[in-house]
């Protein structure tokens, strides 16, 4: 490619050559992005396509606790009529054939199906992950360039179904479409159909930017680089990988045979058929529990990253956070039945529960293993560092809530209930989405080649952080008193603790907001950002701001750790401003 | 006994953890399983959140100044902080095991009380195959839904099933619930709680409202279900045994096929269908009997008292337009008897079909499918 020779012959300049460089015209360069195999190129559009996602999700979520802001409720008047109030949904969106219940419930089942096949499960290793995966172990692509292309448009149709069966009406199954409820509803139309197909199209993407990387990683690391010379993000990205591919074909057969059972009432799931509904729960489950790693493991990846570099310290505990991914990976197949601790017998509930608690290990021994690399670092006050300090403090809690979930008789009671909500959005969106938001400013300067203002992250930082506690600490409160989720109304004794939940998803909104802002005031007037700003040792750092096409000028060869910082002085860096400790220890 | 003394030791922490106080010996220790894990939680979260704010402080950059050198990892720690905790882990897995059991296990010599869910409401039928008839809001301005009344001190199981899809029947006092499922029953246990002298409900099943010793427990559905599953609830009230089998024999006792209707109408129908004209998820009931209607399928009928029965029990089979068929069939859940009280309560509603007079005979009764003659009157006839 002309690009590839160009940026070969003028590499002195950072920024003639970069992969974000293209042919002039708007059309040439549209048809450029459009038939690109360059995994830079590719995670670039997964993710300006993902975000576009969270905002579609945010806005579904803003809406189910705006519905929720007040009770519906019937009041008489003076003149003996009544009046219906709360109902809020409706009366925004003025004349309309559905109720405001039937709206919230297409609302919760939009923000939930957005936000876990559109966007949670693509979100990191697609965009962050396609982009880094390579560069990080010294590649100039992934294995299967054209595969990465064609998982990318395979991500774009399955996404085209979820929004056409959204403009048709959107569904009201729940994000789950437990059955017999999917089969039923809204018999006459195709919406939960096409939901269900869009779901199963993303999973074919899934799997195969899942096998690209595992292909990637066990055949393109540059040379020096042994496992564990490996970025930890890489390890994360890679147990994640044999999780997308192991899990994913299962939940495509589910959704296919929900659709069959659908259209063509063949009596697997409907038990007025003779079918099993709990069968479709287990089934569901195989691939929905695995998939919440998918979620998690390339997030804890990220705050390996980061939290190292912005302390200039080396991980503690390297091998037992490389294992422990694995770990996670390979137990997490075997615990999908504690969404079920209310559907399933005596032993086959304590046998669920003791292999949930087996899971809490590893996890718990990562984040002993971050406190601990803080222990005597040099700790950068930054956008990146707040968002992994908020990360800690976030999914601690989650992880932390999820012991009485795993625990069978506390089960019983939080089942179903807004504790689970808050528990899993602790985990989620404390978990993954803070450390995604983080990740992207981290790489941000490597990613556009250009600085963000760091005192407006932080303050958006601040105002995240705080929006999410609001919004979903309170929730951990209504549940264990006793509010259902997927509820549309509720009982006074909740009402405040509602209107609390409310108001910090408006924080959380303005938090995003503050930004977004500032990713765009970067994008056009941002300061050009030098090819190390935060002194990394990872490869990524050695290359350009952004990258060149083929990502290095010569292949990389590895000749340090990637946490070395006791001994080596970070590429592009001047050793004045990032001097070596003064007792420097061989590599233990 | 255990939980009296557990509630009154309700501190301030418990009470904005769970509201209501624990009901029973299992839900006193779930509390108490929950306490403990919280506490064990807080241990490490405070530890690690204080040595994580703690350090970051303390070891903030400086311009220029390195990070001292410290070890990469420390074998005997990470094997202290694989232990410990997993050791806390199994001690909370067996209590969990332990409480689960005493909720799950049936107990000899219970009160077993039939559960029926559907979209959207729940009924219990006794032993002696007496229903409810009774419904409060549990809130102000709420719908009605059923008061069901359980006596004090005594072991009750549930066996559940649903009509239609999957429900869950949860009461937070007791810290349980059960999926419901179409075609299999589901059940758990508790032991009711025995009343303090100073708890009192008000029974507004007679005339006039009256304090009786007792207490209200929330029911919810817990499984979503669709559009009204936030209104699928439920009162369980704790009565002692004497006003229990007072309110059991009331409800045996014979009433007018129209209040029977009602009473009916008001713990299984109103969830969808109202009596005063406004929409719902179902038709409306006033001024339906006896009145033309058209079906999704162009057609158009009068609805008669065959119409009636089958909607009942075949709801699908004829659906009137502009509505889901979303209705599960009563088949099986609604007798003779009481069909017979339902449909005289439709026709008090409706100024084509009056109830019959003390003779049984209509006033314009069309029962045998006739087309009634148009009515003069557009509305608000005389019932």
């Amino acid at each position: 490619m002309s690009t590839a020779e160009l940026s070969g012959s003028t590499h002195h300049d950072h920024h003639e050559g970069s992969y974000l460089d293209g042919p002039p015209g708007f059309w040439s360069r549209i048809w450029q992005w459009a038939t690109t195999v360059d995994h830079k190129k590719i995670g670039v559009m997964y993710l300006f396509a993902v975000m576009f996602m969270f905002f579609l999700g945010g806005v579904a979520a803003l809406a189910v606790r705006l519905e929720l802001l007040m009770p519906i409720r019937t009041e008489t008047l003076a003149d003996g009529s009544t009046v219906v109030t709360g109902q809020i949904l409706s009366s925004i969106l003025g004349a309309t054939e559905m109720s405001s219940n039937e709206i919230y419930n297409r609302a919760f089942t939009l923000h939930g199906a957005i936000m876990v096949f559109m966007f949670i499960v693509p979100s990191i290793p697609a965009s962050l992950g396609n982009f880094f995966l390579p560069i990080m172990i010294g590649a100039k692509d992934v294995a299967f360039p054209r595969l990465n292309l064609l998982s990318w448009y395979i991500y774009v149709f399955g996404s085209i179904f979820g929004v056409a069966s959204i403009l048709m009406g959107g569904v009201d199954t729940g994000w789950t479409f437990y059955t017999p409820y999917s089969l039923t509803t809204d018999a006459d139309h195709w919406r939960v159909v096409l939901m269900v197909l869009a779901a199963f199209i993303l999973g074919f993407s899934s799997i195969l930017t899942g096998m690209n990387f595992i292909v990637t990683v066990h055949k393109l690391r540059a040379p020096g680089m042994g496992w564990f010379d490996m970025p930890l993000f890489i390890w994360a990205l890679y147990a994640t990988s044999i999780i997308q591919v192991l899990a994913t074909p299962v939940i495509g057969i589910t959704l296919l045979l929900l659709i069959f059972e659908r259209v063509m009432k063949i009596g697997i799931f409907d038990p007025a058929m003779g079918g099993d509904p709990v069968l479709y729960q287990h089934f569901f489950w195989f691939y929905s529990h695995p998939v919440v790693y998918v979620m998690i493991l390339p997030a804890m990846g990220i705050i390996s990253e980061m939290l190292s570099i912005h302390c200039r310290k080396h991980i503690f505990g390297y091998r037992a956070i490389a294992f422990s991914s694995l770990g996670i990976a390979a137990v997490s197949f075997l615990v999908w039945g504690h969404h079920m601790f209310t559907a399933m017998g005596e032993l086959a509930a304590m046998l669920f529960s003791a292999l949930t608690f087996l899971v809490a290990i590893p996890t718990a021994i990562k984040v002993f293993n971050w406190i601990a690399t803080l222990y005597k670092g040099s700790i950068a006050i930054n956008t990146p560092m707040c968002y992994t300090l908020s990360f800690l403090f976030l999914f601690s809690i989650g992880g932390l809530t999820g012991l009485p979930l795993g625990a069978l008789a506390t089960d019983l009671h939080l089942h179903d209930s807004y504790f689970v909500v808050a528990h899993f959005h602790y985990v989620m969106m404390g978990g993954t989405v803070i450390a995604f938001i983080g990740g992207i400013h981290h790489w941000w300067p490597k990613m556009f080649g250009r600085m963000y203002n760091e005192k407006v992250g932080i303050l958006g930082c601040a105002v995240v952080f705080v929006g999410f506690n609001v919004t979903f600490f309170t929730q951990f409160i209504m549940g264990t008193q006793g509010m259902p989720r997927r509820y549309a109304t509720y009982v006074d004794e909740f009402h405040v603790w509602h209107v609390v939940s409310t108001i910090g998803s408006w924080l959380l909104f303005i938090g995003f907001v503050i930004h977004f802002l500032n990713f765009v005031h970067s994008l056009i007037a941002g300061p050009k950002a030098p090819p190390n700003p935060w002194g990394g040792l990872t490869l990524e750092w050695e290359c350009e701001s952004p990258p060149i096409e083929h990502n290095f000028h010569h292949e990389p060869i590895v000749k340090h750790g990637p946490y070395d910082f006791d001994t080596v002085v970070p590429p592009h860096c001047d050793p004045a401003e990032y001097p070596l400790p003064e007792r420097p220890e061989p590599r233990a | 006994m255990m939980f009296t003394l557990a509630s009154s030791n309700q501190n301030w922490l418990t009470r904005l953890i769970f509201r209501s106080e624990p009901a029973s010996n299992a839900a006193v220790f779930t509390d108490a399983l929950f306490m403990m894990i919280f506490w064990f939680s807080m241990f490490f979260f405070v530890l690690l959140m204080g040595l994580m704010i703690y350090w970051t402080i303390k070891y903030r950059r400086r311009p220029g100044v390195p990070a001292p050198v410290s070890p990469h990892h420390n074998t005997p720690l990470e094997i202290i902080w694989t232990v410990v905790p997993s050791s806390g882990l199994l001690v909370i897995f067996v209590l969990g095991f332990w409480g689960y059991m005493e909720k799950v296990t049936p107990v000899s010599g219970a009160l077993e009380l039939k559960v029926d869910a559907w979209k959207w409401g729940w009924n219990i039928t006794y032993p002696n195959g007496a229903e409810s008839p009774e419904a409060q809001p549990l809130s102000e301005g709420d719908w009605d839904f059923p008061i069901f009344y359980v006596p004090e001190d005594t072991p009750v199981s549930l066996r559940m099933s649903s009509q239609d899809v999957i429900h869950a029947f949860w009461i937070p006092a007791f810290r349980t619930k059960m999926d419901v499922y179409p075609n299999r029953y589901t059940g758990f246990t508790f032991h009711t709680p025995r009343l303090r002298a100073d708890e009192f409900v008000t029974d507004t099943s007679g005339d006039e409202p009256r304090q009786i010793p007792g207490r209200d427990l929330w029911v919810f559905c817990a499984e979503y279900c669709g559009e009204e599953h936030s209104r699928m609830a439920a009162t369980l009230r704790v009565v002692p045994r004497n006003v229990y089998e007072a309110k059991l024999e009331s409800f045996m006792a014979d009433v007018e096929p129209v209040e029977l209707g009602r009473r009916l109408w008001a713990t299984r129908c109103s969830a969808c269908h109202s009596i005063d004209g406004s929409p719902g998820t179902g038709p409306t009931w006033k001024d339906s009997y006896g009145y033309e209607v058209i079906l999704n399928d162009g057609t158009s009928l009068i609805r008669d008292a065959n119409y009636m029965r089958e909607s009942v029990y075949v709801p699908n089979a004829k659906i009137v337009a502009g509505y889901p068929a979303n209705m599960p069939s009563f088949q099986g859940q609604i007798n003779e008897q009481q069909f017979e009280g339902i449909l005289a309560f439709m026709r008090s509603l409706s100024d084509r079909g009056p109830a019959p007079d003390a003779n049984g005979n209509g006033e314009n009764g069309n029962d045998n499918g006739n087309a009634p003659e148009p009515s003069d009157t557009t509305d608000g006839g005389e019932q």
